[in-house]
């Protein structure tokens, strides 16, 4: 057995697994803190019977379940709109031949280029004079035009075959029953790797929450983590500190676990990382 | 939502003039209540936002035609990038709590309006003249007031009573001077087979680093890391190099951990036992009452040739960019905010230091601190408070200092050449200030 593998792979293997047990340690350390007492949170080899103390004070100091809310509304809400834009641009920059196409897709994707953390003042400036600071569309309302999401159907699109599209209008679909049945099955891997991105960003977004919001009811949960998290001139509460990180992230990692099969395939379909 | 669209659909078409009448009602109803918006960061336990927002509500009963939004920021670094990004989207606030060392970020901006010029009355000037000068150091440029003293803090020594006898050492007497500091703190070293399972002492060298060489420096004789126009650092002098070597000591001395002592674990650590003493903020005090199952004491700052501290903590501004109106109102609230009685039972609550000497002369001032003595512990140092390190561009400025303490404390270069890169580096950034 031994002989079969080559010490190259055997290398390979001892990184990869080295690689791995630096991503999981701090996952792994912040889940046993949050079901740790609080008395022996730091010590590092403590045994203690898991308690739910941690997660429950968490849940009476700061109001989780509106937070979750709030992220929730805004992910779903961002995503949403993401797509049906999204599908649409990507649709019009792949099949219509219309005049300055081309530039015009150029000129979209160059918002790839510009971090959103640059557009904060004057989206901010626009919100405010439109009324919309300190609300939940507010929040939503900059990201609902996607360059990446359009640039990732439009390059889906294309690799589709043209004459599935001719057939269902030889069938007399018209053009949005052509959108629905023809191409929307057709992306959904494309739809998944790109829902991803967006879910995560929106998950993890911070800044412009911050600038945005004003009351505690409209703060999605980074917000209410890094508040709860960084109020520490007396010093962290590891424990507590844990449980509400574990909280956060726990959504998102049991997404992950049960969609991991298409997240996987999705990467390898559509390359991007 | 649907309201806020309504509402700004409204005032569009009240600009164009279509509906002068409207125009007319939203005014009036306007004029009842003028609402303030108060930006402020929490920093320490035990709720203080649910205080600030239960003082505003009490502030609107008495003053019904004023009422104060208050908006919780986080952090003080959260809330200083909320009220710049609010000013240049023009939404400025009406005022804040904010560091009281954002002072010259908040200046380069031109964002503040000078509280001097409120101050008509001769009440007014003799309520301004009644903060701690030790507080106020920090929210002047020069001679002009820009910030009124409100959650400030300084730096204490906490000990454990218990080690102290353990270690046959008087509980009742903490060390006094350095050298009694580095004695005590080497007898309170315990080792367990060649392992330290409680430290003399843990100064956090992390996060506020400056401010705890502050402390080493201004108890020599005063002397500070920084003039008091925010243009020049003294992180060279020899001053400054004398108080890092014997920060560092401490550390050769084995009676402080190696490398860094981080801000965030020192309190635990001192509460679990495993370090005898710490330096760190009286914010902490009831956060360690409460949680300590030993006796402790609170004392000063050992002293060099003086006692001394360095003050921190947030300060009110009020912003310009809004009505002289608004301005004053929000003046009017920060001195109600500042009442003696509102000052001592805010110190009470939250283990802030009260600002006001003539706070501690007031009934439930007293009662508490017959009840818990160390709470006059930071008041009598403040008579020994001096200015926390403010400048222009502080960021950058207190980064280099951090650097040079963090490369000295993990022994990758020697004091000196550490803090002449240092002053060098704040030389660069400041000269265009100059």
């Amino acid at each position: 057995m031994i002989k079969n593998v080559k010490i190259g792979t055997l290398f390979y293997r001892t990184v990869m697994w080295i690689l791995l047990a630096l991503c999981m340690i701090p996952l792994l350390w912040v889940i046993r803190t949050a079901f740790m007492p609080t008395s022996k949170a730091l010590d590092l080899f403590a045994v203690a019977v898991p308690t739910l103390d941690n997660i429950r004070h968490v849940f009476e100091t700061v109001p989780f379940l509106q937070y979750y809310g709030n992220t929730l509304l805004i992910t779903v809400l961002v995503l949403g709109v993401q797509l049906v834009l999204v599908t649409l641009a990507g649709y019009a920059f792949a099949r219509l031949d219309f005049y300055g196409s081309r530039v015009l897709f150029v000129v979209f994707l160059a918002q790839m280029m510009i971090a959103p953390e640059v557009l904060i003042l004057p989206n901010y400036s626009l919100m405010v004079k439109l009324g919309l600071n300190d609300t939940r569309i507010g929040i939503a309302l900059p990201f609902f035009a996607s360059a990446m999401g359009t640039l990732i159907v439009r390059q889906t699109i294309k690799t589709i075959p043209i004459e599935l599209e001719e057939a269902a209008k030889v069938e007399g679909a018209s053009f949005l029953q052509v959108l629905w049945h023809v191409y929307v099955p057709l992306l959904k891997p494309a739809f998944v790797s790109f829902g991803m991105i967006s879910v995560s960003y929106q998950w993890n977004n911070f800044l412009w929450p911050l600038v945005m919001t004003d009351s505690v009811g409209k703060r999605p949960l980074s917000l209410g983590l890094a508040m709860f998290a960084m109020s520490f001139e007396t010093g962290a509460q590891w424990s507590d500190v844990s449980a509400a990180t574990f909280l956060v992230c726990a959504p998102l990692l049991i997404l992950f676990i049960v969609f991991q099969k298409q997240f996987i395939e999705s990467f390898v379909h559509s390359g991007i990382k | 939502m649907f309201k806020k669209v309504m509402a700004f659909a409204l005032a569009g078409m009240m600009m164009t003039g279509v509906m002068g009448t409207g125009a007319v009602t939203a005014e009036a109803a306007n004029d009842d209540v003028m609402e303030l918006t108060m930006y402020f960061p929490v920093s320490v336990g035990g709720g203080p936002d649910a205080l600030i927002d239960a003082l505003c509500e009490e502030y609107h009963e008495e003053n019904p035609n004023v009422k104060v939004t208050p908006v919780y920021a986080g952090s003080y670094a959260d809330t200083r990038t909320k009220v710049q990004a609010a000013i240049k989207g023009g939404n400025t606030p009406d005022l804040a709590i904010m560091f009281s060392i954002d002072l010259y970020s908040l200046l380069s901006m031109d964002a503040i309006a000078d509280i001097d010029s409120f101050c008509t009355t001769d009440a007014d000037k003799e309520w301004l003249n009644g903060f701690y000068d030790g507080f106020m150091m920090n929210s002047r440029d020069g001679e002009t007031t820009y910030g009124i003293p409100w959650q400030r803090s300084t730096i204490v020594l906490y000990y454990n009573k218990d080690a102290f006898e353990a270690a046959g050492l008087d509980p009742e007497q903490p060390p006094k001077t350095w050298d009694e500091l580095r004695e005590d703190a080497k007898k309170l070293t315990v080792t367990e087979n060649g392992q330290v399972t409680q430290y003399g002492i843990q100064i956090p060298s992390d996060g506020y680093a400056y401010w705890m060489l502050q402390t080493f420096c201004v108890q020599q004789d005063g002397f500070n890391l920084m003039n008091d126009t925010g243009t020049e650092t003294y992180y060279d002098d020899e001053r400054t190099a004398k108080g890092l070597e014997f920060w560092k000591s401490l550390a050769d001395d084995g009676s402080m951990p190696e490398g860094i002592v981080a801000w965030a674990t020192t309190p635990s650590d001192f509460l679990e036992g495993k370090t005898a003493m710490m330096y760190h903020t009286t914010g902490n005090l009831t956060n360690v009452k409460n949680n300590a199952d030993f006796n402790f004491g609170v004392a000063m700052l050992p002293a060099d040739e003086s006692y001394g501290s360095p003050t921190g903590g947030g300060n009110f501004y009020i912003f310009k960019g809004v009505s002289e109106e608004r301005q004053q109102a929000a003046f009017d609230f920060i001195k109600w905010m500042t009442d003696d009685e509102r000052v001592a039972q805010w110190s009470i609550d939250t283990g802030y230091v009260a600002t006001r000497p003539s706070a501690y002369d007031t009934e439930r001032m007293k009662t508490y601190a017959e009840d818990f003595p160390y709470c006059l512990v930071a008041r009598d140092q403040l008579e020994y408070g001096y200015a926390e390190l403010s400048t222009y561009n502080q960021a950058e400025v207190q980064k280099a200092i951090d650097d040079a303490i963090s490369y000295v404390m993990t022994g990758q270069q020697d004091v000196e050449s550490a803090l002449a890169t240092a002053q060098q580096t704040a030389d660069g950034i400041l000269q265009a200030y100059r």
